[in-house]
């Protein structure tokens, strides 16, 4: 364990030097500080609570220089105490710590530390400033001895990070207070450059995320989160029309030589996401896929009223404007196998095969049902087929769709678009359990689902293979067991039917059988899903896995991350034949394994204004069709709520013994 | 109403529930109302930089307005700004302790850090909000300030009508704010992190490529010298003092009533008569009156309507205002066949000045100068559109903004208000009506052409000759007014501010607007408020009510009230034009327009270049 010599965190002073232990237990917890890479020790950590020094020996005037010099990097130069506090304070240590005469003083620089402090706009120039104020009021004595004799102190190792809660909260670390300033700024295709380092699909994301970012704003604790998605959305609809960006060839910093071919198996989001950063590092991507278009789940798993199709084409074109090659009709397993691709000189793979394949409920009469009978996925599949014309559906009577997933969501809100009578959904515990997206429930709900929770179905009722009702029992919650989890059980003598016309199980979805066998050489986990380590390898050389056939049914972002993570992976297999050390990944997990980011109050008082949200169609419209329901939000709604937004940005440097080697950056 | 009597908290008394304590004094404040709203009802001062009410402009960022807070809950004392903190049941707030002066003061400090303090050399010198703002706080000390770098900064000259100078810039935002949300050109963005950060054009680096349309709404707004007009006074000076030369002056309908303040008089004062004397004092040759011009405007522009009229042409809109051409030339080229093809005033007027005045006093037009006095940038830029130049000479040769010409009396040591007014003296360009006056307000040009228009239609003029239904002061004014005889009902509609105007377009390109005649005036208010007019602290367009009715007065004083009646221009048509809209004042008086649209083709490369701060990726 590291042992913490002195620092100063949330104001308490630890000061181990002395041989005083009466503050160590607080700091005892701190996990994984010992070495930020192999055999390299942490010396020093410096965020926005405040510091610790490891090693005493470490010079504080130079952790504090390069902390400022981020700062003042990073600073948006919007307000005025951190614009120029920043850069006269990074300049006055940088003079120091070159053993030159500095033009402010330490009581210079404590006033300047002191105004970014209390008088910043956002959460960089509030809190950067805090380490520095920290090591003036305390342990002036050891910053003046450094600089006593006016010799140039030895420059240090180490590395600054910088994020906010909703970034560390993205699976993507989309820099979200950036992509916000910019709209503010009035820039909003810089807004959409931001997004585009990290994925093509902006106006996708912008439409269908779970938004994790918004669970992370910390302008909840004022009145609601800032939209987030919403914000996103405006900026990747800007792409519709003559101003448009355009993907060119030269994004490629360096195009690499013909040889350099990689497979990516699945057009999913992870598949797309993996080709379009094997593209920018310049590899010659050829992407298969068994139907006969780009988007995955995305594609037929996301009903055109939440995401048109052509909104998700124009994402999925990205690839071939940056010359990767798209191969339609190609299923895994049927038309070629890993083997093959590689006999074909493809240097690494990518599978990205989503979980396409619906679970069954396993009750009753579920295996007689012909008639009438979808999984969850099955139906959203038909659903595709009849809003792009290929074979139309119609329903009629009832519909039941059990579930309280987004896929559930999407079933219901499908079957009423289809004419259904009436749509039930059936969940086995409360509403608020449900996993669906919370707006997702809110927006079936003023569309006349009917909701029945904490019911599940006990028996799935046929006539001659046709479904004509289904059994369902009443659950009750048990009492919270120690963990605080409440449970579901049925209540005995509950059971009741309902008519029904169309049963939809959705409930889960595995990988696809067939697609991978045992000659493959791909190990799969008990779930049945790929297994993949850290690095998103598989268990065979050159091979690697990313999105939900490695998870199960997860989300869009997840499947977009773990796309961008696998073409870092696979650059550095194909290049180097090993993985680099990624050190903001490192960084992160100091962060999260200390919960250095926790942060729950926002103390000084802030106006209310309650976010904006995306115009919708009418319900009684809407009902009847597969247009979008939600509308983008104009340009003066775009400003006011990027104005919402409070930059909660962080700033954190580990000064370290040895220099952290450059890995994947 | 008395506003001793008056609760601070106004109309609003009533939902004033939440009490709280200002420098020991009991205040009541509305629910989420800010620190500073509340203090400045209960007449507490606390110093501002980047904030101004008249806009709705709070963007938080000089951080000047700190003041301490004790608030329950939390402990102890805390810096915050007044302007973005909402009051709270029971806060005791201190804006002058001791700490919360230190810290004011400081951040002027850092204010000053790279502002480029040649006071002496700034069009501000003065009337600055920021030297007041350094007396504000007491400021005593300099030390952060760095000549090197702040030099760095930007200068952009490019324009014909306006420099940006961002080493004055306090990055305060208002000009961002005024063309984003009231004129909603949206030509202004923020561009750069820290300490370069600066106001820029939006995709552009240069101001022919940008979507500024010249209106110089940011000028007014802007607290310190960092954006102003091109400074012509030197080269008027060389025209005026050049012998060879014969200087032709010409001022506008609005001048006259937006230009005593300057000199101390009280705002709103018809100061034509001292106008006329002083351009005579500092050697101006003749003196002449746009408002004779917008009297030949009537009667070319009133004719075209008609004719357009007859042809079921409509709507047409007005063709005076040249930040409105800019903005219809580069935001909407396709309603550009809409626009009456009719000259400005200040183009008719120097046109004429250079071909009929010539020949009437019997003197070469190649010496004529025409030097234009307006409240306004955008003229400036006008003047040199390449259609409005006579074999390339400009027609116009020089355009003062009013706070120019005001500069130019000050070189000359003129005191307006120590002058005895004078009259004009020119018998061809200078008599103007009633309706030539009032070209100065919104809706002023309509009143005028429907009075010329009525008398064309049935041969006699209006009754009622002040339209009362065009004289609102809303952004969009419509009414129906019966033109009489063959043409019966008309409809028209007024618009000042470009936000406006634009939502106004939109529905006429829409096919949701039903009109025959829209009169559009770029800058809210009029002329009287225009972009070129004396500027005001801490105030947006606090003396349009007073100039406006300046200008009525003015109008209803007229011994003519309508441009057709105007002799002069009677005279100028019998002896030189023809007839309104004839081959002659076609050739002389009439204009075209250019699609000028923006094209934005950038790529992701060129974005992602731009980029900062977040590049970490690739």
């Amino acid at each position: 364990m590291a042992e913490v010599a002195y620092g100063v965190w949330d104001g308490v002073v630890h000061d181990a030097r002395d041989g005083s232990t009466k503050t160590r237990a607080s700091i005892a917890t701190l996990k994984n500080f010992e070495e930020f890479d192999d055999g390299n020790p942490i010396r020093a950590f410096f965020g926005d609570r405040g510091f610790f020094v490891f090693d005493e020996n470490v010079s504080l005037v130079d952790g504090l220089f390069h902390y400022m010099r981020k700062a003042a990097e990073q600073s948006c130069g919007a307000c005025t105490p951190c614009r120029m506090g920043t850069v006269l304070v990074r300049d006055a240590l940088d003079k120091m710590r070159r053993g030159l005469d500095s033009p402010l003083g330490f009581d210079s620089i404590e006033m300047l530390g002191e105004q970014m402090k209390e008088t910043s706009l956002c959460g960089l120039g509030q809190t950067c400033a805090i380490a520095l104020l920290d090591v003036l009021r305390n342990f002036r004595d050891k910053v003046e001895a450094e600089i006593a004799d006016h010799r140039p102190i030895r420059t240090q190792h180490g590395m600054a990070y910088m994020t906010a809660p909703c970034i560390e909260a993205c699976p993507s670390k989309i820099n979200v207070p950036r992509y916000i300033d910019y709209i503010r700024d009035g820039k909003p295709e810089n807004s959409l450059g931001v997004l585009l380092q990290k994925y093509p699909m902006a106006a996708t994301c912008g439409r269908v995320c779970v938004r994790y970012c918004e669970q992370a704003c910390r302008r909840k604790l004022v009145d609601e989160a800032v939209g987030i998605k919403t914000l996103k959305r405006y900026v990747a609809d800007q792409q519709k029309g003559p101003h448009a960006l355009k993907f060119t060839r030269d994004m490629i910093h360096k195009p690499l030589e013909d040889g350099m071919r990689v497979a990516v198996i699945g057009a999913g989001p992870a598949g797309i996401s993996c080709a379009y950063h094997l593209l920018l590092h310049g590899y010659h991507v050829d992407v298969f896929e068994k139907s006969d278009q780009a988007g995955g789940m995305a594609q037929i798993g996301i009903p055109s009223y939440r995401l048109p199709k052509d909104t998700l084409a124009m994402e999925t074109d990205i690839i071939a404007e940056l010359g990767g090659r798209f191969l339609f009709g190609q299923q895994l397993g049927r038309d070629f196998t890993i083997d093959d691709l590689f006999a074909q000189g493809y240097k690494a793979l990518f599978l990205g095969l989503g979980c396409q394949q619906g679970t069954t409920l396993g009750i009753e009469g579920e295996h007689a049902a012909h008639d009438g009978y979808y999984s969850g996925i099955d139906f959203l599949l038909r659903v595709h087929d009849h809003v792009e014309g290929i074979a139309p559906l119609e329903l009629n009577g009832e519909v039941v769709v059990v579930g309280g997933g987004n896929v559930a969501m999407d079933c219901v809100r499908s079957a009423v678009r289809l004419g259904a009578d009436n749509v039930h959904v059936v969940y086995r515990r409360t509403e608020g359990d449900m996993p669906a997206d919370q707006e997702e429930v809110l927006a079936a709900g003023v569309e006349d689902i009917a909701f029945h929770t904490l019911t599940n179905p006990t028996r799935l009722m046929t006539e001659n293979g046709r479904v004509v009702g289904v059994e369902l029992i009443c659950m009750e919650q048990t009492e919270p067991d120690e963990s605080g989890r409440r449970k579901v059980r049925p209540i005995p003598g509950s059971a009741f039917t309902l008519p029904c016309n169309v049963f939809i199980a959705a409930i889960g979805q595995q990988v696809e059988d067939g697609a991978l066998v045992e000659d493959d050489g791909i190990t799969l986990d008990k779930w049945r899903c790929v297994e993949a380590d850290k690095g998103l390898a598989t268990s065979r050389p050159g091979v690697f896995a990313g999105g939900d056939c490695v998870t199960g049914p997860s989300t869009l972002i997840y499947a977009m991350a773990a796309g961008l993570k696998a073409a870092r992976s696979i650059d550095d297999w194909v290049q180097l034949g090993t993985l680099r050390f990624f050190k903001r990944s490192r960084m992160r997990q100091l962060l999260s394994d200390n919960r250095i980011l926790a942060s729950d109050v926002v103390e000084t008082p802030v106006r209310n204004a309650y976010r904006v949200h995306n115009p919708e169609l009418d319900p009684e419209l809407r009902k009847h069709m597969f247009g979008e329901v939600e509308q983008t939000i104009c340009d003066k709604q775009a400003y006011a709520e990027a104005q919402r937004c409070m930059r909660c940005f962080r700033l954190y440097t580990v000064i370290t013994a040895h220099s952290i080697p450059e890995g994947a950056t | 109403m008395d506003t001793d009597t008056r609760h601070p908290a106004g109309d609003n008394a009533r939902e004033a529930t939440i009490s709280l304590t200002v420098n020991g004094r009991q205040c009541t404040a509305l629910p989420n109302e800010t620190i500073l709203a509340c203090a400045r009802r209960h007449d507490i001062f606390i110093p501002t930089l980047c904030e101004l009410d008249d806009i709705d402009h709070t963007p938080g960022t000089c951080r000047v307005c700190i003041v301490e807070i004790e608030q329950s809950g939390r402990e102890g004392v805390h810096a915050v700004s007044a302007c973005t903190t909402p009051v709270r049941e029971g806060m005791v707030v201190m804006t002058r302790s001791k700490r919360a002066r230190d810290m004011q003061r400081l951040q002027v400090e850092l204010l000053m850090a790279d502002h480029l303090q040649d006071c002496a050399t700034c069009v501000r010198h003065g009337n600055c909000e920021l030297q007041d703002l350094a007396q504000f706080v007491g400021l005593t000390e300099n030390r952060f300030f760095d000549r090197v770098k702040t030099q760095t900064r930007d200068y952009d000259d490019s324009s014909p009508a306006m420099i940006r100078d961002m080493q004055r810039c306090v990055r305060c935002q208002r000009c961002v704010a005024v063309c984003r949300y009231h004129q909603e050109v949206d030509a202004l963005v923020m561009e750069g992190t820290g300490v370069n950060r600066a106001v820029a054009l939006r995709n552009a680096t240069d101001y022919d490529k940008s979507l500024c349309v010249s209106c110089g709404q940011c000028v007014l707004v802007c607290p310190t010298g960092a954006l102003g007009e091109r400074d012509e006074v030197d080269r008027a000076v060389d025209y005026i003092c050049d012998p060879k030369i014969t200087t032709v002056m010409q001022f506008a309908p609005a001048v006259r009533v937006a230009f005593g303040e300057e000199f101390g008089m009280p705002a709103g004062s018809n100061v034509e008569g001292q106008i006329i004397a002083a351009a005579r004092k500092i050697g101006i040759d003749v003196v002449l009156d746009t408002n004779f011009a917008a009297d030949v405007v009537i009667m070319e522009e009133g004719t075209e309507l008609l004719a357009r009229l007859k042809e079921g042409r409509r709507p047409t809109f007005t063709s005076c205002c040249p930040a409105w051409i800019n903005f219809a030339e580069i935001h909407y080229p396709d309603i550009l066949p809409f626009l009456s093809s009719t000259k400005s005033p200040q183009q008719v007027l120097s046109t004429v000045a250079k071909s009929y005045l010539p020949e009437k006093l019997g003197i070469p037009p190649e010496r004529v100068r025409v030097i234009s006095v307006m409240p306004c940038v955008a003229k400036k830029d006008e003047a040199v559109r390449p259609q409005l130049a006579q074999n390339g000479v400009p027609e116009t040769d020089l355009v003062l903004t009013t706070r120019e010409f005001a500069r130019l009396l000050r070189r000359e040591g003129i005191d307006l208000k120590d002058l005895e007014p004078s009259v004009f003296d020119d018998p061809y360009m200078s008599e103007y009506s009633g309706a030539g006056a009032i070209f100065g307000t919104t809706g002023g040009v309509m009143e005028a052409a429907v009075r010329t228009i009525y008398a064309a239609v049935n041969g006699k003029e209006i009754e009622r000759i002040e339209l009362t239904q065009l004289r609102g002061f809303e952004a969009v004014r419509e009414a129906t007014i019966d033109l009489g005889g063959p043409v019966g009902e008309v409809k028209v509609a007024m618009v000042h501010g470009l936000g406006d105007t634009r939502a106004l377009v939109e529905k006429v390109r829409a096919g949701e607007a039903d009109f025959d005649f829209i009169e559009v005036m770029a800058c809210p208010g009029g002329c009287v408020d225009g972009g070129g007019s004396l500027r005001s602290k801490k105030a947006y367009l606090p003396l349009a009510m007073k100039r406006r009715e300046t200008i009525y007065n003015v109008d209803r004083e007229a011994k003519v009230r309508q441009s057709h009646n105007n002799a002069q221009v009677k005279a100028l048509y019998r002896d030189f034009l023809g007839a309104p809209n004839s081959e002659n004042a076609h050739h002389l008086l009439h204009t075209h327009y250019e699609d000028r649209r923006r094209e934005m083709q950038l790529t992701v490369k060129e974005i992602w270049e731009d980029i900062t701060m977040s590049r970490t990726l690739y």
